[in-house]
């Protein structure tokens, strides 16, 4: 298991309730770490609609995750 | 000996000496202002400073009181000069005395900066080339604020008619110089969006000098923008964009040419637009547009500004045209759909944070045309206005991004049958035969007027999320507040399947009342 700080932006602030959150998880990447999420927050957006960055620099989803992680889900935005 | 004077001979510091000497006094402190041979990049051959002299002398006595108080120091003074001067004459002196040196520094440094900015007293400037001019003059925009001195303020003036925008606060700083604002004055601009974020970037472009702006728009002002966009007033509601930006701008700044283009962003027309201007500022409010401007900036090889908020954060991307900076589709490969993830109208905004987005980008227009961006890894900046939080996300180009595409038809090109209808009245929509289904939001719909309603009800969110699903034939228009949420799902429905579908072009903005 590891401890992985999460930070979302946008619909996925909205729909998760809260900005940022730290979670123990046995996902292996980040692709994993997101359907995780997604089915506990019930996010509804398709993970190819998104980006990741681990560690402040945009991530492949199969960028495999470490303890301590700070990883950011950012969808895209519009408005203006 | 007065504590603030003028004398229009020499100074002579070594006199003054004895007004502020005291045997309770441990320390002196001075300052001694004086002419230099250069102001703002200019040859200066000599000046000539006037003052309001009755005037100036009670508001210099203030001052000198106000630090001898402020900084409890035993004595001080100041002598200005008035009259004509040469390189490395005395302009003015400032003396303190006081128990202790701090106070004295203190006291010395307000007195010189208190009046230099309050006291009236202008320069004129004599260059090297024939030329001169009042300049400095700091104490303008007190002025306005002081009945009491309106008189004498306009005897050393020239107005509002003939006053010419004054660069000096932004020439001031040793990045810019008069060499940088001549690369303002020099580089043209096209803002696309006159919206939120637009409404930032053309004000602080138009006051820095930026030569030539221009913008497209096709939208009129409604009384639900002004909250953001406060360029506008309640009585522009109804007149275009472009038309009232352009009015407010060049009452701004005469020296910048205002060019309006009355007209969304479309495929047809986007490359022409672009192909004219320096760079690009992207500040509409949909996706559509914004990947239409990154693919003609591509092609264009000119450098964009991109930034884009969602209620109370946004994000900001810069491009550049270098091979390692990546466009907007390396970072989204899958080009989003507009009314997926909600924008101003739909999801709410409070006005600072488009406000915050847009003086951003004006900032990233300024430091690449000045070149102050030297060094600047490509990255997507996020900002929260709640937390106060950006982050700086380092981006890369996409190797499997074809970037520089070729300018992709608009959705409903090539089609069998137009993707839009126009309607004059929602009663003519009804009968075209089309079953209406809105989109909107269930608190959108609340202050639709009575008789003006559509039945049919399925609301994007629940569309999205699943929980209503769209019937799988039928004839149908979907109808949202502006057409552009409508049109992405009229657009999913066909790529369904369902033939007969189509999207209210303008939305119910569009339509008569």
């Amino acid at each position: 298991m590891n401890r992985i700080e999460i930070q979302y932006f946008a619909v996925l602030r909205e729909r998760a309730g809260t900005g940022r959150e730290t979670v123990e998880t046995a996902a292996a990447t980040a692709a994993e770490l997101y359907d995780e999420l997604a089915t506990r927050h019930d996010f509804g957006l398709p993970r190819g609609m998104l980006r990741v960055a681990v560690n402040d620099e945009f991530a492949d989803w199969s960028q495999p995750l470490a303890a301590g992680d700070r990883v950011v889900f950012i969808p895209p935005v519009a408005g203006g | 000996m007065q504590s603030f004077s003028f004398s229009s001979v020499p100074l002579e510091p070594e006199r003054y000496h004895a007004a502020v000497e005291d045997p309770s006094a441990g320390g002196y402190a001075s300052f001694e202002g004086w002419v230099r041979d250069h102001n703002e990049g200019r040859t200066v051959e000599r000046l000539e400073y006037e003052a309001f002299e009755s005037l100036a002398v009670k508001e210099g006595e203030r001052i000198v009181a106000e630090a001898v108080a402020k900084f409890g120091v035993t004595r001080a003074a100041c002598v200005h000069r008035v009259g004509s001067l040469a390189i490395g004459d005395l302009a003015v002196w400032v003396g303190v005395s006081s128990a202790h040196r701090g106070e004295a520094f203190a006291a010395c440094r307000y007195i010189i900066d208190e009046v230099k900015h309050r006291v009236p007293i202008w320069k004129k400037e004599h260059y090297t080339d024939g030329d001169s001019g009042w300049v400095n003059c700091e104490r303008c925009a007190a002025a306005a604020h002081d009945h009491e001195h309106e008189h004498e303020h306009s005897r050393g003036h020239e107005h509002a008619a003939t006053a010419q925008h004054d660069y000096s606060r932004q020439i001031a700083l040793p990045e810019v110089g008069r060499a940088g604002q001549a690369k303002l004055a020099a580089a043209s601009v096209l803002v696309v969006g006159a919206g939120g974020l637009g409404v930032p970037v053309l004000q602080y472009l138009a006051a820095a000098g930026i030569g030539r702006i221009g913008i497209v728009d096709g939208d009129v002002i409604e009384a639900s923008n002004l909250h953001r966009q406060p360029l506008y007033g309640i009585a522009d509601v109804g007149r275009p964009k472009v038309a009232v930006a352009a009015e407010r701008l060049r009452a701004l700044n005469r020296d910048v040419r205002i060019e309006t283009h009355e007209t969304k962003a479309t495929a047809a027309n986007i490359d022409g637009l672009v192909k004219n201007y320096d760079l690009v500022v992207e500040c509409t409010d949909n996706f559509r547009a914004k990947f239409l401007v990154s693919d003609a900036v591509v092609r264009a090889l000119k450098p964009a500004v991109f930034a884009s908020v969602h209620q109370y954060e946004g994000q900001v991307q810069v491009y550049r045209p270098l091979p390692h900076w990546p466009c907007l589709r390396c970072l989204w490969p899958e080009a989003p759909r507009d009314g997926m993830v909600g924008n101003c109208a739909e999801a709410g905004v409070l006005g600072p944070v488009p406000a915050t987005l847009g003086a951003l980008q004006a900032m990233q227009v300024l430091k690449r045309l000045l070149g102050l961006d030297a060094g600047e890894a490509p990255a997507l900046v996020t900002v929260d206005l709640l937390s106060l939080e950006t982050r700086r996300l380092i981006a890369r180009r996409n190797p499997d991004c074809d970037h520089d595409r070729p300018g992709e038809p608009e959705p409903a090109a090539g089609r069998s049958a137009p993707l839009e209808l126009e309607f004059a009245t929602l009663a003519e929509a009804f009968e075209s035969g089309l079953e209406l289904v809105d989109i909107r939001e269930t608190w959108e719909r609340m202050h639709d007027p009575p008789g003006l309603q559509i039945p049919t009800h399925l609301p994007l969110s629940a569309l999205v999320n699943g929980y209503l699903q769209f019937p799988t034939e039928g004839r149908y228009l979907i109808v949202c507040a502006h057409g552009v949420r409508s049109l992405s799902v009229a657009e999913q429905l066909r790529a369904q399947g369902l033939d007969e579908v189509y999207s209210l072009r303008g939305g119910l903005a569009a339509l008569r009342s």
